[in-house]
């Protein structure tokens, strides 16, 4: 089976590079210009990933007989365990009919895996035997020698993982630098959605992007210095082809098995994010904003690269099984230290290493650094929302999406890499991000930078989630959002397209007469993102996500009050999400026009835009449908890090993270909670943009201080303009002075002092050296010539020279050859 | 008993002799062909070309087969033809090495239109015979055999050059060739006879035994009058060999005869005829080579040595006030036969001295690199010529100054030539390079032994710097002066373009690509190993 799956995702992969090489180097020719062809093509290969990754999920999932599915409910799966040794809590027995089945060893926590467990072992020994055999061939091949294709199961740390070694790049002594793969239900899940919205956002961007099928492209925010507008070629081919190089990339990420492939297909999404956002290249907003993002994300990857270096110098290695193998933890999950805080590292070759416990915090911060820039985090977060400056299918796919969840997926994948502190620094981060990104979405009036506000404040969700040891909850809450934020996009590309790339809110209003479909689908994401449901009856995935996630937050503050932070400001900032997303909504499309001039020529969009807005609605909608006992939930928690499920109990730190068990207990009550906030926000929502009860602008000015604020972002942008930007500048001028006086001086002296000696250089090179030179090339030269006196052309000459040749020979020979 | 004798003799030649023989027959059998076709005016329906394409490119599978047969066992070495003749790796390397030389000179000759159909047949059977006279040198055990290769490779090649009949240099040139080589035929016959009327064996493998029993007291010396004859009969086949080597004093006619000869032809002589030459050198050197006469041919190394200084400085500062450029290519060719001939020479010395047992990986080291040294110079050589050959056929002229601007009109030309003269100088990513400086190196580890070794050094690199000069000039030509308005456009059809870019891409790769370099080093190397074990398990 492994070799199956890891051929179907590998051809998910590598479709969309074929894609891309074909576009770019077959689009720009002649009329293709002009033609849809390019888009057609990259639909096809990221379609076709679609189908491979669904048929991937499926393989896998019935090579488990979905026991992913059957095993019991995550929260009590630790408890009913026969030998449960170190929660001793009271069985919550909800699900009697799932008590056989959760006999399986899906999810063990340690001590229980090893008799159930055997059957899984054997399972995947067998496919491991087959990848290995596989993997001799590519050694025959001269591919590799690693030995490394193994299923993971033997150390227990996940059910059902597969991972090997596709290509080896290098070696360097013992660094081994490999294209790796690495799957199990995560990935799995990953792959389907990404291609899975992909598709959706391929097909839509047909339709928004159709104005570059031209020879003739006009682009009207670019004035030009007589007062026009640039003209240039359409790159209709081109987008398309960093669009199926995107794709490419992000399931590089996804399916790495290696962190540094990681790493290297982290920068190749960075680089097609970057040539995406400045797609528009001209607009001189799109290419710094392009850059903003890049430099930004340096920052992080800075971060990225010193985890890296601890990683290899402490590990040897940057396998991730191999990673997770090697550091030790107890029944418990705690992470074994010595006496003096030193942790022994079971290294893949067998030794052993002593590592600081402070250099894990260091590698799990540094490589969490990278996720706080790819994922937008405080404080990299200001990149995000100026790369709306992409064209919106971008915004949906690459900058809410996929690759900006990316950092969230990584830090699910390193997950068992991360001690307690980091966690904790992960937490606050996300917290911290999800409430100020809210903030600010409140007052932006641009439909593209609500929504690139709500995406930063929902990837802290999920880093909140992660950090606070919601494993599950944080991913949870990755695939849904990735659903409905998509979705969103795409309609606020649709209403973009439809009133003629007009983006401020407050020239809308009343859309929905004009494009129902558009303000349907809409609806149902901002109901997914508002986390509203009516309990019992019916509840979108956002519901189900974001309880998950402040569930595990309340949990995790009753354990440890101190940080009630935690659970607070995700909790407020439910309401607040709640609010500005209908905000956006009333605003667009209820309400009477506010332009009459936008609202005239408004138009609902072609059908080739609003089919994805209609497949994606649903899945926004019903995804998570079941919550967590449902399908979505059940397949990423099956990937869990073994030691999740059961809490973490006082650290070295004095922390507790809990347990599943744990957080189920408060989950009505979270649940509660989160959904009055909500409904809170939503009702607000109404009254102030829905209703004329009160004027928004009258309260506008009474907060004006607050407004202001919320409109320039928390003076971030200053903040780090003052920081940063300003001082560098003022260095580089003083450095630029130096330069300018002080060295050009002595620069201008040294030349002035080496042009005289040169002109007596030259003199004496011109007098001696070449007299010399010239002397010895004119003698070679005529010596060369006076070899044509020999060379008489006469024949009788020549024969003479024989019997001359062999005479003297005969007489060199005899006075000095040894008698 | 007799007629035992007979079928004795019969069943071996049918048996073995035959076999080691295939790749010549296959050639003698596509003579017979094409002379056939002609008689019975088949040459329409089967041209000459065609037929000598198939017959060479015969003789490459059929020399290929031999040398897996042979590189399977090593130190294979078995003489045929009732010790005429000898198959070990050394002959079969120079077969194969001759046989796909052929088949890209025909294949030149096709693209190059010379010769024209109606004189197809005859210039494929001077062609083809002379490649069998050069196999049979590089094979041949008998001194007999000796002189009979030197001569069938000779005779056709005299035709060759003056094969443009209606042109007045050609015939001059062919005139020259024929009564030079008479001479040096001459010359070396005498020497053959001195030495079997003294051995009393034309048999190449007994002559150091021989010379050991002649020679008083077991130490050979010209003190001794027998020995002396020897020496004389020594000096005079080599400077028979001199004249196919085109070695100073003895390379008058080479100037001559390549610029009256078609640029192919010149081509073909020009490493062919070399190669050939330098087998046999290497056979009759290490056929002398013994104990007893390791002081008379160790000064005989040294010789060759000097001859080697001599005629590499000659042959380079000749070639500068060159204006045509086969004669530049000829004059280039002089000075090459000189690098090569440091190979033998650090051979003889390395060979013949008293630590030869300790410095076995050297000696062959010297050969191994010769014949690496002739493999690219096979590419880099016939692509010089092609290219002058290619170019000729649009402007009628072979001067230099006609190659101007050619960078810019006709680059794929022009890039060939520029990776053919660079190798010829011997600059790194070039197979020139390293064939060079595996020689350059034999020749340092020989230093240590004599000190003209050194010196011979010190020629060689310094004529590597004269040489840069005129290879240069023809490149500052090609790529920076402007081609002249009125001058004829170059347009080359897509196969001649692919033809040239071959030949350039080999010459780069044989230089970097390690697989290719490393395979054909390994090869000449046992190649190599071959001469001397069969010398060793002869004595």
């Amino acid at each position: 089976m492994g070799d199956t799956l890891k051929t179907l995702l590998m051809i998910a992969w590598l479709l969309p590079l074929f894609g891309f090489a074909v576009e770019i180097l077959w689009g720009p020719r002649g009329d293709r210009r002009t033609t849809r062809w390019p888009a057609w093509m990259a639909v096809a290969c990221i379609g076709s990933g679609f189908l491979c990754s669904l048929s991937a999920l499926l393989i896998w999932g019935s090579g488990t007989d979905w026991a992913v599915l059957q095993s019991h409910d995550s929260h009590d799966a630790g408890h009913a365990a026969p030998s449960d040794t170190h929660h001793e809590g009271v069985e919550p027995q909800e699900h009697p009919a799932h008590e056989s089945a959760q006999q399986n060893p899906i999810r063990p926590t340690a001590p229980v895996r090893a008799n159930d467990a055997a059957r899984w072992h054997l399972t995947t020994a067998a496919d491991g035997h087959a990848s290995d055999a596989h993997q001799n061939a590519h050694t025959a091949a001269g591919h590799t020698d690693s030995p490394s294709d193994s299923a993971a199961s033997s150390h227990g740390q996940v059910p059902l993982v597969y991972h090997g070694t596709i290509y080896r790049l290098a070696a360097f002594g013992s660094l081994i630098l490999s294209i790796d793969y690495y799957i199990d239900s995560l990935t799995l899940v990953m792959f389907t959605m990404v291609t899975l919205i992909a598709t959706c956002i391929h097909l839509f961007a047909i339709g928004y992007m159709s104005d570059e099928l031209t020879d003739e492209y006009v682009d009207h925010f670019v004035h030009t210095s007589d007062g026009g507008h640039l003209h240039r070629q359409g790159r209709f081919y081109r987008f398309f082809a960093f669009l199926s190089l995107f794709c490419f990339s992000m399931l590089g990420l996804v399916l790495a098995g290696n962190i540094f492939q990681v790493f290297i297909f982290w920068e190749l999404v960075g680089i097609c994010s970057y040539l995406l956002i400045g797609f528009y290249t001209e607009r001189h907003s799109a290419s710094t904003a392009a850059n903003k993002a890049f430099i930004m994300n340096r920052v992080g990857d800075f971060g990225f690269l010193i985890g890296l270096m601890v990683i290899w110098t402490w590990f040897g290695t940057f396998q991730f099984s191999d990673l997770f193998a090697s550091l030790p933890r107890d029944d418990a999950g705690r992470v074994v230290t010595g006496e003096y805080g030193e942790v022994a590292l079971a290294l893949p070759d067998g030794s052993s290493k002593q590592i600081p416990y402070t250099l894990l915090v260091v590698a799990g911060l540094g490589v969490f650094a990278g996720c706080i820039g790819k994922s937008a985090q405080f404080p990299l977060q200001t990149w995000l929302p100026d790369a709306m400056e992409g064209p919106t299918p971008v915004s949906a796919l690459v900058h809410s999406a996929t690759m900006v969840a990316a950092g969230v997926y990584l830090t699910g994948r390193f997950y068992p890499m991360f001690v307690p502190e980091v966690l904790l620094v992960i937490a606050y981060i996300g917290a911290v991000t999800l409430f100020l990104a809210a903030t600010i979405a409140v007052v932006a009036t641009d439909i593209k930078k609500v929504l690139a506000y709500s995406t930063i404040s929902q990837l802290g969700y999920m880093v909140l989630g992660l950090g606070v040891f919601g494993w599950a909850a944080g991913l949870f809450h990755l695939i849904t959002h990735a659903f409905f934020k998509s979705l969103m996009f795409l309609c606020s590309g649709s209403v973009i397209h439809g009133c003629h790339h007009e983006q401020e809110m407050t020239r809308m209003g009343g859309l929905r007469h004009r494009m129902p479909i558009t303000a349907f689908t809409m609806l149902v994401g901002v109901i997914a993102i508002a986390g509203l449901s009516i309990p019992g009856l019916i509840a979108f995935s956002g519901y189900h996500s974001k309880d998950a996630i402040v569930a595990t937050a309340l949990a995790f503050i009753q354990a440890n009050p101190g940080h009630f932070l935690l659970f607070l400001l995700p909790l407020l900032t439910a309401g607040i999400t709640a609010f500005y997303m209908f905000r956006l909504w009333f605003m667009t499309f209820a309400g009477e026009p506010r332009d009459a001039h936008v609202y005239d020529h408004a138009h609902e969009s072609p059908w080739i835009m609003t089919l994805p807005l209609l497949i994606l609605a649903p899945l926004a909608a019903f995804c998570a449908t079941g919550g967590e006992d449902g399908l979505l939930y059940r397949l990423l928690a099956g990937s869990e890090p073994n030691y999740v499920a059961a809490g973490v109990s006082s650290t070295a730190s004095g922390l507790t993270l809990p347990g599943h068990h744990a957080i189920h207990e408060v989950h009505s009550t979270a649940g509660t909670w989160a959904l009055v906030a909500a409904i809170a926000g939503t009702l607000l929502a109404w009254v102030l943009y829905g209703t004329k009860a009160v004027r928004v602008e009258d309260m506008k000015r009474q907060m004006a201080g607050l407004h202001r604020f919320l409109t320039h972002k928390w003076y971030f942008d200053e903040l780090y303009d003052a920081l940063f930007v300003q001082p560098v500048h003022q260095v580089a001028r003083f450095f630029a002075w130096i330069d300018r006086t002080l060295i050009d001086g002595i620069v201008h002296f040294a030349a002035r002092l080496t042009v005289l000696a040169s002109r007596w250089d030259r003199l004496f090179d011109e007098l001696f050296i070449d007299g010399l030179v010239n002397l010895v090339g004119r003698a070679t030269f005529s010596v060369g010539r006076s070899f044509h006196v020999v060379q008489t052309g006469r024949l009788r000459q020549y024969v003479m020279f024989i019997v001359v040749g062999v005479v003297a020979l005969f007489a060199v020979l005899f006075t000095t050859f040894p008698r | 008993m007799f007629s035992q004798l007979i079928q004795n003799l019969i069943d071996h030649t049918v048996e073995t002799s035959l076999g080691y023989f295939q790749a010549e027959l296959w050639l003698c059998g596509t003579i017979v062909v094409l002379l056939l076709a002609r008689l019975f005016s088949l040459d329409r329906l089967l041209p000459g070309n065609v037929l000598a394409l198939a017959g060479s490119v015969t003789a490459v599978f059929a020399a290929w087969s031999q040398l897996e047969t042979v590189q399977a066992e090593p130190g294979f070495s078995e003489t045929f033809f009732t010790g005429l003749m000898i198959q070990d790796l050394f002959s079969v390397y120079f077969r194969l090495f001759l046989a796909l030389f052929l088949v890209l000179t025909v294949a030149l000759t096709i693209l190059s239109g010379i010769p024209d159909g109606e004189d197809a047949p005859d210039f494929y059977t001077l062609l083809l015979g002379a490649t069998i006279g050069m196999m049979i040198m590089a094979g041949a055990n008998n001194l007999l055999m000796l002189f009979i290769g030197v001569e069938m490779a000779s005779v056709p090649s005299y035709a060759m050059v003056g094969f443009l009949k209606g042109r007045r240099t050609s015939s001059e040139a062919a005139l020259k060739y024929v009564v030079y080589g008479a001479g040096a035929a001459g010359v070396m016959l005498y020497g053959i006879s001195l030495i079997a009327g003294v051995l009393g064996t034309g048999d190449m493998s007994l002559l150091a035994d021989r010379i050991r029993i002649v020679a008083e007291g077991g130490v050979a010396g010209l003190g001794d009058a027998e020995v002396r004859l020897v020496v004389l009969g020594v000096m005079l086949v080599l400077v028979g060999l001199a004249f196919k080597l085109s070695l100073v004093p003895f390379h008058f006619w080479c100037p001559d005869a390549f610029e009256g000869a078609s640029a192919e032809v010149g081509g073909f002589l020009s490493v062919a005829s070399k190669a050939g030459a330098f087998a046999l050198l290497v056979r009759f050197a290490v056929s002398l080579s013994g104990p007893s006469s390791a002081a008379l041919m160790s000064a005989f190394g040294i010789g060759l040595g000097v001859i080697a200084m001599v005629t590499m400085t000659f042959g380079n500062l000749a070639a500068y006030g060159q204006s045509n450029m086969k004669r530049l290519l000829a004059y280039s060719t002089i000075a090459h036969a000189g690098y090569m001939l440091m190979a033998v020479s650090a051979m003889l010395v390395m060979q013949n001295s008293p630590q030869a047992g300790a410095l076995g990986q050297e000696i062959n080291a010297c050969i191994g690199g010769l014949l690496y040294y002739l493999a690219v110079y096979l590419f880099m050589n016939l692509g010089a010529f092609a290219v002058v050959a290619l170019i000729r056929n649009y402007t009628f002229t072979e001067e230099i100054s006609s190659y101007a601007g050619l960078g810019r009109q006709n680059p794929v030309l022009a890039v060939c030539m520029l990776f053919c003269l660079v190798s010829l100088v011997g600059i790194p990513p070039f197979g020139g390079f390293f064939a060079k400086l595996m020689i350059f190196g034999s020749v340092y580890k020989a230093g240590d032994l004599h000190w003209s070794m050194y010196l011979l050094l010190a020629v060689g690199g310094l004529n590597t710097v004269f040489s840069l000069v005129y290879y240069l000039r023809v490149l500052k030509v090609m790529f920076i002066e402007e081609r002249p308005a009125d001058s004829r456009p170059i347009r080359l059809p897509s196969l001649e373009r692919a033809y040239v870019s071959l030949l350039g891409a080999f010459v780069l790769l044989l230089g970097c690509a390690p697989l290719l370099a490393d395979g054909l080093t390994l090869l000449a190397g046992e190649a190599a190993n071959s001469v001397f074990s069969a010398a060793v398990t002869s004595r």
